[in-house]
């Protein structure tokens, strides 16, 4: 009777003081204004209010929105798409490519900022030397440009993820029923239209989850535009997790960062319970 | 639901299956791209290793060369020196340690509950469990922040592994591996021989999940070895940095220069990179497992 409960209790119990907890107190918190020391001071809404005419927060909601849309829409069908090569038949090496391409995800974020750093340094890096060597001109300006720091964020992103994403991919591919292709091929289907009427149905359930893991982990990117841009320049690269950040360690306003916090929360929150949903993934049996 | 067992019988067949033949020009362009991209995929991390045997001056030296010449251990032999990257090394790899052993017990019991139980309110609490896969980490930040150092708990041994010990994303993975390859019989014939369920779970189950806590020790030493913003936001002993920490507080130190954090990168990534190696059959399949036959 009570095993089922002991087998999942330990889970609970750090969930509860790990996650649960936490939440209650940003919830508290958000209707504060603290600095961290002494009593937090009860401010009602003005912390959601004051957010609401924040022009840092709408440019972080703003990137934030960038990065997740990027993740969606770029990552993710490079991903199916490096899959699908790699699932091309007879293909040799098929085990090398798909292990160095993941192998960014293993690497800690701080290295990759220190690589590419080095390599896109405006003035030195071997990016602008080979470029300036090619074309001549000053090269491009990747970190200090608003445009093409949110661009390098963007490129480091798929860089690092694609990878990752690939195998769930892959494994989908190699899973589809081959008679499937066969009758498509019976019926005169191309490899587009194939594709189209029996891959992508096929591995609908894996696409949803890879779409929901990569919306909350663009959600919240908070490595990347820290390490690689500092959020800049100016406010270029800052996201909701580094507006965070900003206001709670640099700024002490840990009742405003509590506040910025809970927003990217509940939209990420709905949002992915909406896919979830839409996309019926995460039942039990 | 395809079992484990059948999908590996048919994995060959299928792997060779997907769309018929392909042309001449069709292959030699398919390897090209590969190769290509394989080639982005390595050049900067070889362009990192290469910096880091080269002295301070040659780093950005122009025309850039490949191999560095002169090449020294300089970089290493200073970073080791200078800083106490010793101490970064071991609070990334024992903690991640510490919390990887948690975190997988508490996944391999919550996912054998979940998988082989029936009980009241199962539903509701694997919801509740599964839609904390889709709670930023920016949210808990701050709060988690206040309750660890108000609690008294801000020594790193113990705070560094806290985000880490009760992943959802593992509980899910150990259920859906569970549920697809220890079959109801192992069980019932444990229970039968007088096991107690926990007995059951630990002597006839756990043996069983093997391949699938390799994976997930694997993913969740990762995470906690390459964490950035929580360690980012508790730590301020220079000596109690974990090497993530360390790396990117010299580099800004340092006025951006490369020689030091460069060695410091490829050192950092070594036990990484080699972990990895060793179990990425592993690693990769069982990620991909729980989400393809989910």
């Amino acid at each position: 009777m009570w095993a089922p409960y002991a087998f999942i209790a330990p889970f609970y119990v750090l969930y509860v003081l790990f996650m649960i907890v936490p939440i209650l107190v940003a919830c508290g918190l958000s209707l504060t204004e603290w600095v961290g020391l002494g009593t937090p001071k009860f401010v009602g809404l003005r912390n959601f209010l004051d957010l609401a005419r924040d022009t840092s927060f709408h440019t972080a909601l703003a990137n934030s929105t960038l990065y997740v849309l990027v993740s969606v829409f770029v990552v993710v069908p490079c991903a199916l798409l490096l899959a699908q090569a790699l699932h091309t038949r007879g293909l040799r090496a098929r085990d090398l490519f798909r292990v160095t391409f993941f192998v960014p995800m293993v690497l800690s974020p701080i290295v990759i900022a220190l690589v590419y750093s080095l390599l896109l340094d405006t003035q030195y890096g071997l990016v602008n030397s080979v470029l300036k060597a090619l074309f001549g001109g000053g090269g491009v300006d990747w970190i200090g440009d608003p445009d093409w720091a949110k661009s390098t964020v963007a490129v480091v992103v798929l860089w690092r993820w694609v990878g990752y994403l690939t195998i769930f991919f892959l494994a989908a591919l190699q899973a589809v029923p081959r008679d499937l292709y066969e009758a498509a091929e019976l019926d005169g289907a191309g490899a587009i239209r194939s594709f189209f009427t029996v891959t992508l149905p096929s591995i609908q359930p894996v696409t949803a989850f890879v779409v929901v893991t990569s919306f909350i982990g663009a959600a919240q990117l908070f490595d990347e535009p820290y390490l690689i841009t500092n959020g800049g320049p100016g406010e270029a690269t800052l996201s909701v997790a580094m507006f965070v950040y900003r206001a709670a360690f640099q700024r002490q306003q840990f009742g405003y960062a509590a506040a910025a916090g809970l927003v990217l929360f509940v939209v990420v929150f709905a949002v992915s319970q909406l896919l979830n949903r839409l996309l019926a993934i995460g039942r039990a049996e | 639901m395809s079992t484990r067992a059948d999908t590996r019988k048919t994995r060959e067949p299928l792997r060779r299956g997907g769309r018929g033949g392909m042309s001449r020009s069709g292959r030699i362009a398919l390897y090209s791209t590969l190769t290509l991209l394989l080639l982005i995929f390595v050049a900067p991390l070889v362009w990192a290793i290469s910096s880091s045997f080269k002295p301070r001056g040659d780093i950005f030296e122009y025309p850039p060369k490949l191999i560095p010449s002169p090449a020294t251990l300089d970089n290493y032999r200073t970073l080791l020196d200078t800083q106490p990257f010793w101490n970064w090394f071991a609070i990334s790899v024992v903690t991640a340690l510490l919390a990887t052993t948690v975190a997988v017990f508490v996944c391999a019991l919550a996912g054998y509950g979940f998988a082989k139980f029936r009980f009241a309110g199962k539903r509701v609490l694997f919801g509740v469990m599964f839609s904390s896969l889709s709670v930023p980490f920016a949210v808990i930040l701050v709060p988690l922040f206040i309750l660890v150092v108000k609690s008294g708990l801000s020594n790193p041994w113990f705070a560094l592994i806290v985000p880490w010990v009760a992943p959802a994303f593992g509980i899910f993975m150990m259920q859906q591996y569970i549920v697809q390859s220890i079959p109801d019989e192992i069980i019932e014939a444990a229970r039968i021989d007088g096991s107690s369920e926990f007995g059951t779970f630990w002597r006839v189950v756990l043996p069983l999940l093997r391949p699938s806590l390799g994976a997930l020790a694997v993913w969740q030493f990762l995470q906690s070895y390459n964490a950035f913003m929580w360690p980012l936001v508790l730590l301020s002993d220079v000596n109690q940095y974990t090497i993530p920490l360390g790396l990117n507080i010299l580099f800004r130190a340092e006025n951006r220069s490369y020689d030091l954090v460069m060695a410091g990168a490829v050192l950092a990534s070594v036990p990484t990179i080699l972990v990895f190696l060793l179990l990425r059959k592993q690693l990769l399949e069982g990620l991909s497992a729980g989400a393809v036959k989910g």
